[in-house]
């Protein structure tokens, strides 16, 4: 099982790679309360959809694991596993959990 | 038949098909179209030919053009199709040739009973149906009035030695066979289409015009198959079956400067139409064919032509009720030029931002140790899709370099939207038996 510390350090890198791409300063901190969607976010939609790639690509590279984070019941979800970067690392953990492919 | 007529006409000693090294003259080849007993064979019989282009398959062909047969021809590679391809153009005859041009022959006994193909009968035409693989996946059999087709040969043109690059099943094919036979032409045959075999027959058989896809350029120039082969007698490549990267023209004119690219719009349901580039050396063509009109209705081009298809044998046709047939093909118009954007089902909608893969694909074709590329939508409940590309490198680079190095290069290049947000290294090969770009979707 992957440790959060381990996710939250994937997210953490996948942000700092996605706002470089998208020409933007680093984030001067990050936390769990960072806010990566809604009001206050950091990154836009298309930004979005790239941290998101980043993510699944990392974990599939450094831990073997394949799973979907943008799933239709994901988007669907009252509250958005997307806010934050604590709430998207237990989203990933709770992903794994519920089955993600080891390859 | 006219043709036929016309082939007669040309000095018998004239090369007209040079096959495994052989040539075969226009004497020879007329001798051959005649020594076809069809005796039984009434006119309007469904015949498939499988095979490639070869002294037996091209004079049987000529020989089922004058017998008005409705003519289906298959490649090996389609084998494992044919049964299924015979069951659907209602095939009553196959002759299936070996590597060495010899044949057997066999005969089902079915009706044909499909209107198109009885409309076409009624008429007293031959006719050709070609098997065009959809980007969805099943083939749709498209039903061609021959003569119809045929018709554009009549006005005679320069006579020039031609490589049938592009496959015997394929319109484009069937138009470099007949575009060079109909002007007492050679045809130079090919057994294989690897840019050292290709430009290895250009340079022996004194070539002048290759017909090809942008796919094979790229090949030819990566290979750098150009330094080991003289092709100085090649005058013209044509190119038609996809959109040509930018970046592909700018490097031919650069290594082969003294041969002139031209951009030719081919579509298996209305045959290779005539076209000139614009000067400046853009994708920009306007079409010079005659007996054909064009419309452009929301960014797509519809075409009205006598010489396109009857209609498919199975799927819905694409014709409006004046007749006009949709290409499906997206295109930039400016005047009288326009810019074929690409299929509209390889259209990538990024959040109600529209990417053509086609554009993306030419910018990072440039970009350094990129030796090939396809871009592709994936579906994302976010922005409905993103922008993703399978890359081969010309030399090993480590994926997170690579993404860094692609992201920089696209920056001032590409709108953020149409930037690929999933890069993939792949090693095999991104072009199909076609030379056309394999746009691999996942699932």
């Amino acid at each position: 099982m992957i440790e959060r510390s381990a996710v939250v350090e994937i997210i953490h890198a996948a942000v700092k790679e996605v706002m470089d791409q998208a020409g933007l300063p680093p984030p001067t901190s990050l936390s769990d309360e960072t806010v990566i969607v809604g009001p206050g976010a950091v990154l836009d939609s298309l930004a979005v959809v790239s941290l998101i790639v980043e993510v699944e690509q990392a974990l599939e590279m450094k831990h073997d694991v394949t799973v979907t984070l943008a799933s239709d019941k994901a988007m669907s979800a009252k509250n958005s596993p997307f806010r934050s970067v604590g709430v998207l690392a237990d989203h990933v953990l709770e992903t794994i959990k519920e089955g993600g492919v080891h390859g | 038949m006219w043709l036929v007529e016309r082939l007669a006409s040309f000095p018998a000693a004239d090369p007209a098909l040079i096959w495994s090294d052989r040539v075969l003259t226009y004497g020879e080849l007329l001798e051959r179209t005649r020594a076809w007993k069809l005796g039984e064979l009434a006119a309007g019989t469904v015949v498939a030919i499988e095979g490639t282009f070869s002294p037996n398959t091209c004079s049987l062909l000529l020989a089922l053009l004058e017998r008005q047969a409705v003519i289906v021809p298959i490649t090996p590679g389609q084998r494992m199709h044919r049964a299924e391809f015979e069951a659907i153009a209602e095939v009553e005859r196959t002759y299936v040739f070996a590597d060495d041009d010899t044949f057997t022959v066999e005969n089902h006994a079915r009706p044909v009973e499909h209107v198109l193909t009885r409309k076409l009968r009624q008429r007293g035409h031959a006719g050709l149906v070609i098997f065009s693989s959809g980007s969805s996946g099943a083939a749709k059999a498209v039903l061609h009035d021959f003569e119809a087709l045929l018709e554009k040969f009549r006005t005679p043109r320069q006579k020039k030695t031609v490589l049938t690059f592009l496959l015997f099943d394929h319109i484009g094919g069937i138009d470099t066979l007949m575009n060079a036979l109909s002007n007492g032409g050679t045809v130079v045959t090919t057994p294989s289409r690897d840019p050292e075999v290709v430009w290895s027959l250009v340079a022996k058989h004194r070539v002048h015009t290759l017909p090809t896809s942008p796919t094979f350029l790229n090949l030819v120039l990566l290979h750098e198959a150009w330094k080991r082969h003289d092709a100085s007698s090649l005058q013209v490549i044509a190119y038609g079956t996809e959109p040509m990267p930018q970046t592909t023209l700018r490097r031919l004119a650069e290594v082969l400067p003294h041969v002139k690219c031209v951009q030719t719009y081919g579509l298996s349901e209305l045959g290779v139409l005539r076209s000139r580039s614009r000067p400046d050396g853009s994708l920009f063509i306007s079409f010079t064919h005659d007996g054909f009109e064009t419309q452009i209705r929301d960014g797509v081009l519809w075409v009205r032509s006598p010489a396109a298809m009857l209609g498919y044998l199975n799927a819905p046709d694409l014709f409006d009720a004046e007749g006009w047939l949709n290409t499906q093909d997206a295109v930039e118009v400016e005047g009288e030029w326009l810019r074929v954007l690409g299929r509209v089902s390889d259209l990538i909608n990024v959040g109600g931002q529209k990417v053509y893969p086609a554009e993306v694909e030419g910018v990072l074709m440039q970009l350094p140790n990129v030796a090939d590329v396809a871009v592709y939508g994936e579906k994302n409940p976010l922005t409905g899709h993103f922008v993703a590309a399978r890359v081969n490198l010309a030399s090993p680079e480590p994926l997170d370099v690579f993404k860094k190095r692609l992201r920089a290069f696209c920056r001032d290049k590409l709108a953020a939207w149409k930037i690929p947000v999933r890069i993939e290294l792949t090693d095999e090969q991104q072009f199909s038996a076609r030379f056309k770009k394999t746009r691999v979707k996942p699932a």
